[in-house]
């Protein structure tokens, strides 16, 4: 006998159109729940995400069908996978059923549910049924018993859980039924290939056909009625996910990673700059409320939220999403509070995680401009008095522009307007050019360029600010003055190529300059030195030496420098110890954002923290490629409590005292 | 209500500062220009007096300098102020206190300014005449140091800060100028709406020479870095040890410790 199975056995035929009659309704239900979302997305404003589909479309099919962002949490996010893949092979089977009896069979009389391909069929089916309500039990376990720290639990969730569960246990015992009335003893062989349904069947071996058939078309019912209510109720529940965090993917921002849109500061027709209402941001920006599936990954990382401050990076995505869909005209800075705005350091751990492709840092940033901009807000008076001397003296610290070359003395280093003869320019930035702690970096970083017979000019007192921490904070006025005024004297040179030791140089000159009018290549010291030590040009005395490595969140997350740097050390001798929070995972230093000219005022401390972290690790030795962080670093040392034990160098010190050559 | 806000472009203190040729100034090239503190003090406080009455009185805001003058008065306006006059002047700051407060006066004699702010001083000559001079030429109150102003019924009230600590009210009607000292109020930044709405706003320049008094009645004789005499003292190392040292220090040089 071949293998197959009659469709709609004891329900009858008689049961398709009623059934296609709840589909449509449920159909209906659905599709009118996404319809009412959509005046929300069009409170925002315009933004094209259909462009360059070729990119998107590729996106979206990895990243909901391998699940790759999902399962970048190992645990719940496999949880995640293989309870999508069961359902989904579910779903196709249903489909597959569905397309036969419905449409091929009795169109063409093309019946393909039949023979070797019905056992696999079978088979998978089964499985996918298993491993479902097995990942869906790991689900509802870690929600309900272990309840991770921060996971919210909401009416939907329960609704969830029950609704999946009861269809797929449902599912079981409806084939259960069929196959103890039709196939354990008729057909065992066949049986074997629903093993699920097997073992559900023996349990109503005792049962009389009566019985059998009576459970059966009841439960089938019963089945297809949560079936259908799942349908009906995603637009109404978290379950909107589905849709909408897999569009999400395809409305991925396919910019280089942290680029921030340049305002027109001479535009004043809207009357207002950043965004205080929702009207104010993007249709995609409250789309992203939406696809927030409040999975809290984002605050778990976020390290704002984890040193106790008033910043959650979901909780200002679901305010978004608030105030979008239940009091548009209120204020979104009053919602989400500017202690809050203010604590972020966009160091994009939250966006980076993100399983649903959720943008937060440019939400947080247009409101800081609204602040900043309309306002003339700071977050406190000291970023306020450090603004003012970007404005006139081009640091943050007031110090004389005249001096900002100062570091230079003694060393064969051109200072542009001397001479131009340069194979680079090196652009120090501020911290390295006047904190005293920093200014090793400048001086090993010249060190280096004279070992590898690299000629570096540098601009001296032409150089200011380039602008990266006044336009976080949202003063994108001020940041496209000192922008300016850069550009202008780069471009006065014909420079060829810039190197900084400054990750937030490097993106802001490499990145935010381009639509300033910018294009020279930038690079950053670390991959720089790299390709010095890997063309044989620089050549080093290995020392051993065993250290942790801090990826800066601007060379790391934002620019996806991560190896090199490790590469660079190893190759002068050091043994890496790696922290927990490393790579995509590094935990901020806490001056990011602007907030390195800011005082940390509530919660604890970030930097403290992150001390503390590498000193966990047992390696004397903390190793960072940013001046912000080596800044954060030397305080977090003397007020964490690690002094003595830790110590905190940039990677240009470490390679500039192992030049060969030298002692 | 007719306003005047007075103030003075003066080089960022923390720049490097060199004699100049003649030893009599400072030399310009290497400094960084900022708007004098006080007369931040000045701007905002005129401004704040316009938006509690409404938006009624005109607020004009004067500098007297080279081209050079004109970048605070931009921020000025930026603040709030409507209109600025720049009394052009290459060599303003060979100009002593009589002659730059007989300019302002010469200019505002015949505007019925009711109110002129200004700063109590400037951060570079520090001479604190420019205010008191001109309301001595202009005939009306003068009320200087000022740390708290309020404005109802056409009475002034504001306190002035004394030496030793000692604070005073002073109350007066307009005409006055009033000089603005470090705690009246917090200037505010420009936000970018204003900034480009001051772009459109008018600048009159004329020569400041029209105005002003033609002799100096002082003069400044030389001006020099002082010869170093003592030096700060840096303690490094342990923390008990530079308390030790610390309270040994004050114990031996001041009175402090007893």
């Amino acid at each position: 006998m071949e293998a197959t199975r009659e469709i709609y056995w004891n329900v009858g035929h008689g049961v398709v159109l009623p059934m296609y009659g709840f589909f449509f309704l449920a159909a209906l239900v659905f599709l009118y729940g996404f319809y009412r979302r959509l005046p929300a997305y069009r409170r925002g404003k315009a933004l094209n995400r259909l462009d360059r589909l070729r990119e998107r479309i590729p996106l979206l099919l990895k990243n909901l069908f391998l699940q790759v962002r999902v399962l970048r949490v190992f645990g719940p996010g496999s949880l995640h996978a293989f309870f999508f893949w069961g359902f989904g092979l579910l779903f196709i089977g249903t489909l597959l059923i569905m397309a036969q009896v419905d449409f091929t069979q009795p169109l063409f009389g093309l019946v393909f549910l039949k023979g070797a391909f019905y056992e696999l069929f079978s088979l998978v089916l089964d499985v996918s049924g298993l491993v479902a309500i097995v990942m869906l039990g790991g689900l509802l376990v870690r929600r309900f018993f272990v309840r991770p720290k921060g996971l919210e639990t909401i009416r939907d969730d329960y609704l969830s859980h029950t609704l999946l569960f009861a269809i797929l246990v449902t599912g079981f015992v409806v084939e259960g039924l069929r196959m103890a009335a039709t196939e354990i003893s008729a057909n065992p062989g066949l049986a074997r290939f629903s093993p699920i349904g097997l073992l559900v069947g023996r349990l109503f071996a005792g049962m009389s056909d009566a019985g059998l058939f009576l459970a059966h078309r009841v439960l089938w019912w019963v089945h297809f009625f949560l079936a259908m209510g799942f349908i009906a109720a995603i637009p109404y529940t978290k379950l909107r996910h589905i849709f909408l965090t897999s569009t999400n993917y395809l409305f991925s921002d396919l910019a280089p990673k942290g680029t921030i849109s340049t305002i027109n500061i001479e535009d004043d027709s809207s009357g207002s700059f950043g965004a205080a209402a929702v009207s104010e941001l993007t249709w995609k920006d409250i789309f992203d409320a939406d696809a927030c599936t409040t999975c809290k990954r984002c605050q778990e990382r976020c390290p704002a939220f984890a040193t106790g401050k008033p910043l959650s990076p979901m909780k200002v995505v679901k305010q978004i999403g608030e105030v979008a869909f239940t009091k548009p005209q209120a204020g979104l800075i009053e919602t989400v509070g500017q202690d809050a705005l203010w604590a972020c350091t966009t160091c994009r751990a939250c966006q980076e995680i993100c399983p649903a492709n959720i943008e937060h840092v440019t939400k947080i940033l247009e409101m800081r401009r609204n602040l900043s901009l309309m306002e003339g807000a700071f977050p406190g008076d000291e970023v306020r008095i450090a603004s003012e001397n970007i404005e006139v003296n081009g640091n943050p610290f007031g110090l004389a522009f005249a001096a900002r070359g100062d570091w230079a003395e003694g060393l064969a280093v051109n200072v542009m307007e001397r001479n131009s003869e340069a194979d680079i320019l090196y652009f120090p930035g501020c911290y390295a050019s006047f904190d005293k702690r920093n200014r090793e970096i400048a001086r090993s970083f010249v060190q280096i360029c004279n070992a590898a017979g690299v000629k570096a000019g540098i601009l001296g007192k032409e150089e200011k600010c380039c602008g990266e921490p006044v336009r976080k904070l949202g003063n994108e006025y001020l940041y496209q003055t000192t922008a300016a005024a850069n550009i202008e004297a780069i471009k006065r040179y014909g420079v060829r190529k810039i190197v900084t030791t400054c990750p937030h140089c490097f993106n802001t000159l490499r990145g935010d300059y381009r639509d300033l009018g910018l294009t020279i290549d930038v690079e950053h010291a670390a991959t720089f030195i790299k390709g010095l030590i890997d063309q044989g040009r620089l050549r080093l005395k290995p020392g051993s030496f065993e250290f942790t490595y801090h990826d800066s969140c601007y060379l790391g997350r934002y620019r996806d420098i991560i190896d090199e740097p490790r590469a660079v050390l190893k190759a002068a001798g050091g043994r890496l110890r790696e922290m927990e929070k490393s790579k995509y995972e590094s935990f901020c230093c806490g001056g990011g954002g602007g907030r390195v000219l800011a005082e940390e005022k509530l919660g604890t401390r970030i930097n403290e923290e992150r001390t503390r972290m590498a000193q966990a690790t047992g390696a004397p030795l903390l190793v960072s490629n940013c001046p912000f962080c080596l800044t954060m670093f030397e305080d977090g040392i003397k007020t964490g409590g690690s002094e003595g034990k830790l110590k905190a160098l940039d990677l240009t010190e470490i390679i500039a005292a192992r030049i060969g050559g030298r002692d | 209500m007719k306003i005047l806000v007075c103030i003075k472009q003066v080089p960022d203190m923390e720049s490097k500062f060199k004699v100049n040729a003649k030893g009599v100034w400072y030399e310009e090239t290497d400094l960084a220009f900022r708007m004098n503190e006080y007369d931040e003090y000045a701007v905002e406080q005129a401004v704040q007096l316009k938006e509690q009455l409404g938006g009624g009185p005109e607020v004009t805001v004067l500098s007297i300098g080279p081209d050079r003058v004109l970048e605070p008065v931009k921020k000025a306006l930026a603040m709030g102020c409507d209109r600025a006059v720049h009394l052009k002047d290459d060599d303003s700051s060979g100009k002593d206190p009589w002659q730059i407060a007989s300019a302002i006066a010469g200019f505002s004699r015949d505007k019925n300014f009711d109110l002129i702010f200004t700063g109590m001083q400037s951060q570079d000559r520090g001479s604190a005449q420019v205010g008191a001079i001109v309301s001595e030429l202009l005939g009306c109150a003068c009320v200087t140091t000022v740390v708290h102003f309020a404005f109802n019924d056409g009475i002034v009230t504001a306190k002035r800060e004394l030496e030793g600590g000692l604070k005073c009210i002073v109350r007066f009607r307009l005409p006055a100028v009033v000089t603005c000292q470090l705690g009246l109020n917090k200037p505010r930044y420009p936000t970018l709406p204003n900034i480009m709405k001051a772009k459109k706003k008018e600048i009159v320049s004329q020569a400041a020479a029209g105005f002003a008094a033609t002799e100096a009645l002082s003069g400044t004789g030389e001006f020099y870095v002082p010869a170093k005499k003592g030096r700060g003292i840096i303690l490094e190392g342990d923390v008990n040890e530079m308390a030790d040292r610390l309270i040994g220090i004050l114990k031996e040089k001041t009175t402090v410790v007893r």
